[in-house]
């Protein structure tokens, strides 16, 4: 590693409103080396690649390729620059042939109006292709080929621009074993050549086979800064992407009752191992898993949330059917979903009318919204989760997002017979304060015998919480393991090899 | 000076709690009673609000399905049908008879929206214009392509002409269509889950809340305030009419925008709506009084829904005395 690096970010911040997608990051490019850019959903690393290639302009912290400092404005002068970003979804045209869209690049250079002075040759464009190992006839539609080759026609357009920073966002996820093989032959070519190699993905036996360095990205900040791949176990990488076990002093956890929540055979999909699992009274169970493992699937599943393929989901012994929401919440199933925006908050209605949704039925009479039977339900728990400022007059919107993620709480905590709480990710994005009282409200509701199903990505937060975790991988249950189990052996469970 | 001005103002509007139509409605109306000539008597104003009774009457539907961040274009073709079955059934089975009907139709041309867009997913936009379509055609087929006159009578053309107490009867119904939306959305479970459904389907439904049923709902109420509109315009012009009133979805999508419902959902006010209509109203008055080509009535309207989208939307020193410094609650 004696070259200078070829691009280098540092101290770079990035605030979408009150919250921080980027706090103090940084990562430096090698010519000639495979780059892993590594974190969990929402760390902050495509926000950073699109700060690589002017689609996002930081606030804070410099960007410098080869000797001068950058802030390119669009994608288009990142590209004239020589950095080729090849996105997770696909930015090919399918109607189009392979040449038009190996013409794309020129076409969107020129000014010029003739398509024909922007079109390659043929034998340019078959040069292009075969530099990449691909032999196809360039006149043939896009969508007549597969997605690992569109992978590498999108390679190839880069290519055909001076290509000295690949970035490849998730290449990997669409692709066979085989398009796999021939992509990475393709980039370690490049690097031969000296290519500067950026890649992301959330598959270590890859990352693996084809990085030479890695940087990865917790909360916003760099935490492991391109050491070398070689340097670090998986189970290291994990521990960095998910954080050390902050000293949290353990809880005292109720004792549970009896079995109140049972999932039987439930699949997913309906080539899905059968799930079996049960939630007792007052016992608050963690379900842990990485990003795509299915353990939010399960989650919002036993919530009555999402469809599933078959099983049978029963509460103190009744059925209640899958994917039927009302159904759910009158048996006193709370849920609070991943997504806050989208999936749970009201942004233009007030604070009490998004706490009090699930209410209604109590706080009406004869069609009738009583708002001082509302307030009264209401106002103790936004006072005792200490929603700030506790003005119930304002709309959502308004609110911090730790203040939104307590709306959501009190809009289950006060539903009417809440017997079981299903919560997923409850504290993402939240402050340290907000969490605390978040996570005081989970036991809170343990205690008194609602039986609670808590999906995290936070390992803090499931330890803290759960008196047993159970380990989610590909979709099914792979482990179960007791309150107390030492961190080293949690991240053995979640990281173990998928082919294992 | 220009601060404490807008300051002052929106105090002043926080506490009359007022959206900031309101301030354009009495604008204009203040414009209009200086510069136009017999614009502000008693007999003008009677005039303008008999005018704008169907519209108001129709714009509290339209502004239900728009809370539920829908759209309702069936509305203009449904009078239509309305009136044609009208005069159809009072030979046989009377006026009221005649009435009942016609507004069975509308109601039931709602529960047919209402089934489609709530039940399959559909777009609303599409549902709404295909049915405005299909339902002109019918009307058009029932009819024989030519108006139908109603048999002439006391009794049907009261809902248009008759006075109770000295008030026109279409008034009469225009405020009490304004009164009942306004009791519905600040205060009925229904009107509640009509913002909440509006707001955000999907947070609703995890929420445990019948997204169908409540959409359902909407587009049946809306119905059935344009079923009261199709009464009033029926005995209007005594005819059963397969063209009657083509604009009249788009005029209460205009006196909704105008007021300052956003199209997007979650939110609305009654007050809105009768600001919006008033608007429209007054503008039209004053362009007949005026003597200026009726034209000009499409110009002006058309140029007033861009300018108040567009200032509600803007940040400069008007769009401050818009955004609200103590928030709207859902309802009032």
């Amino acid at each position: 590693m004696t070259a200078p690096p070829l691009l280098t970010m540092t101290g770079i911040a990035k605030h979408y409103g009150a919250t921080c997608a980027l706090r103090d990051a940084s990562l430096r490019l090698y010519p000639g080396r495979v780059h892993a850019l590594l974190g969990e959903n929402g760390a902050g690393k495509s926000t950073l690649v699109k700060m690589i290639v002017g689609v996002v302009r930081p606030d804070g912290g410099t960007i410098t390729f080869g000797d001068a400092a950058v802030a390119f404005r669009t994608v288009r002068d990142a590209v004239a620059a020589g950095i080729i970003p090849i996105y997770q979804h696909l930015s090919l045209f399918p109607q189009l042939t392979i040449l038009e869209n190996l013409s794309a690049f020129a076409f969107g250079a020129t000014r010029d109006l003739r398509a024909s002075s922007a079109t390659l040759s043929i034998e340019q464009a078959r040069a292009w292709l075969s530099s990449v190992g691909l032999e196809r006839d360039p006149m043939t539609l896009v969508e007549e080929i597969s997605i690992g080759e569109r992978q590498l026609v999108e390679i190839a357009r880069g290519l055909g621009q001076a290509c000295k920073v690949l970035i490849l966002d998730e290449p990997t996820a669409a692709l066979t074993q085989d398009e796999t093989e021939r992509l990475f032959t393709v980039v370690r070519s490049l690097c031969a050549q000296g290519t500067a190699v950026l890649f992301i993905s959330h598959k270590f036996d890859e990352i693996d086979s084809i990085a030479d360095d890695v940087t990865i990205l917790r909360d916003g900040r760099t935490v492991v800064d391109g050491a070398p791949i070689r340097s670090l176990t998986r189970d290291e990488l994990v521990r960095a992407m998910l954080g050390e076990a902050v000293a949290t002093g353990s809880r005292e956890l109720p004792p549970p009752g009896d079995v109140l929540v049972e999932a039987r055979g439930l699949r997913l999909h309906a080539t899905a191992e059968p799930i079996d699992m049960g939630i007792r009274a007052g016992e608050i169970v963690g379900l842990a898993g990485l990003v795509g493992s299915g353990a939010l699937d399960i989650a919002s599943a036993l919530a009555g949330a999402t469809p599933v393929a078959s099983g049978t989901l029963l509460v103190a012994g009744d059925v209640i059917p899958f994917g039927d929401r009302h159904t759910a919440s009158k048996k006193g199933i709370g849920y609070v979903p991943s997504d806050r925006h989208l999936q749970g908050l009201f942004p233009v209605l007030t604070a009490m009318q998004n706490a009090s949704a699930s209410s209604l039925k109590v706080i009406s009479r004869r069609g009738v919204v009583r708002e001082q039977a509302e307030s009264d339900r209401l106002l103790p728990w936004l006072r005792r989760l200490k929603l700030h400022p506790l003005k119930t007059e304002l709309p959502a919107a308004s609110f911090s997002g730790g203040n939104q993620q307590k709306l959501l709480m009190a809009r289950n905590l006060a539903l009417p017979g809440l017997r079981v709480l299903v919560v997923l990710e409850p504290t993402r994005g939240v402050d340290i304060a907000a969490r605390e009282t978040i996570h005081q409200a989970i036991i809170e509701a343990a205690l008194k015998g609602v039986a609670v199903l808590l999906a995290s990505s936070d390992l803090d937060e499931i330890e803290a919480l759960s008196h047993r975790i159970l380990v989610v991988r590909q979709g099914r249950i792979s482990q179960e393991l007791p309150r107390g189990t030492a961190r080293g052996a949690l991240v053995s469970a979640l990281a173990e090899r998928d082919a294992a | 000076m220009t601060a404490l001005a807008i300051r002052m103002a929106r105090q002043v509007r926080d506490r009359i709690n007022m959206p900031a139509s309101f301030f354009v409605a009495i604008a204009l109306f203040a414009l209009f009673a200086l510069t136009v000539p017999r614009f502000a008597t008693s007999g003008n104003a009677e005039n303008v609000l008999r005018v704008a009774s169907i519209l108001c009457v129709v714009a509290c539907g339209q502004a239900i399905v728009l809370i539920l961040g829908g759209i309702e274009f069936s509305f203009g073709s449904s009078v239509a049908l309305a009136s044609i079955v009208t005069v159809l059934v009072v030979p046989d089975y009377g006026v009221m008879g005649g009435f009942a009907a016609g507004a069975a139709v509308v109601l039931l041309i709602g529960v047919l929206n209402g089934a489609l867009i709530a039940r399959f997913h559909l777009p609303p936009f599409i549902v709404t214009l295909g049915m405005l379509m299909a339902v002109a055609g019918l009307a058009a087929t029932l009819a024989g392509g030519l108006p139908i006159d109603a048999p002439p009578s006391e009794a049907f053309s009261w809902p248009a002409r008759g006075r109770v107490l000295g008030v026109p009867v279409p008034v009469i119904a225009a405020g009490a269509s304004v009164g009942t939306l306004f009791l519905v959305l600040a205060y009925s479970t229904i009107g509640r889950l009509w913002y909440l459904v509006g707001a955000n389907p999907e947070a609703a439904r995890l929420s445990g809340i019948r997204v169908r049923t409540t959409i359902f709902l909407g587009y049946l109420a809306a119905s059935a305030f344009c079923a009261l509109a199709a009464i009033i315009l029926t005995s209007r012009v005594g005819s059963g009419q397969p063209s009657l009133a083509p604009n009249l979805p788009f005029e209460t999508i205009a006196a909704c925008a105008i007021g300052g419902i956003p199209l997007a959902g979650g939110q609305g006010r009654a007050s809105q709506v009768l600001c919006g209509v008033l608007i429209i109203a007054m503008m039209n008055n004053a362009v007949v009084l005026l003597n200026f080509p009726v034209a000009y009535q499409q110009l002006m309207i058309g140029a007033v829904i861009l300018g108040s989208v567009l200032l509600q939307k803007s940040s400069g020193s008007i769009g401050v005395l818009w955004r609200s410094s103590v928030p709207k609650r859902g309802g009032r």
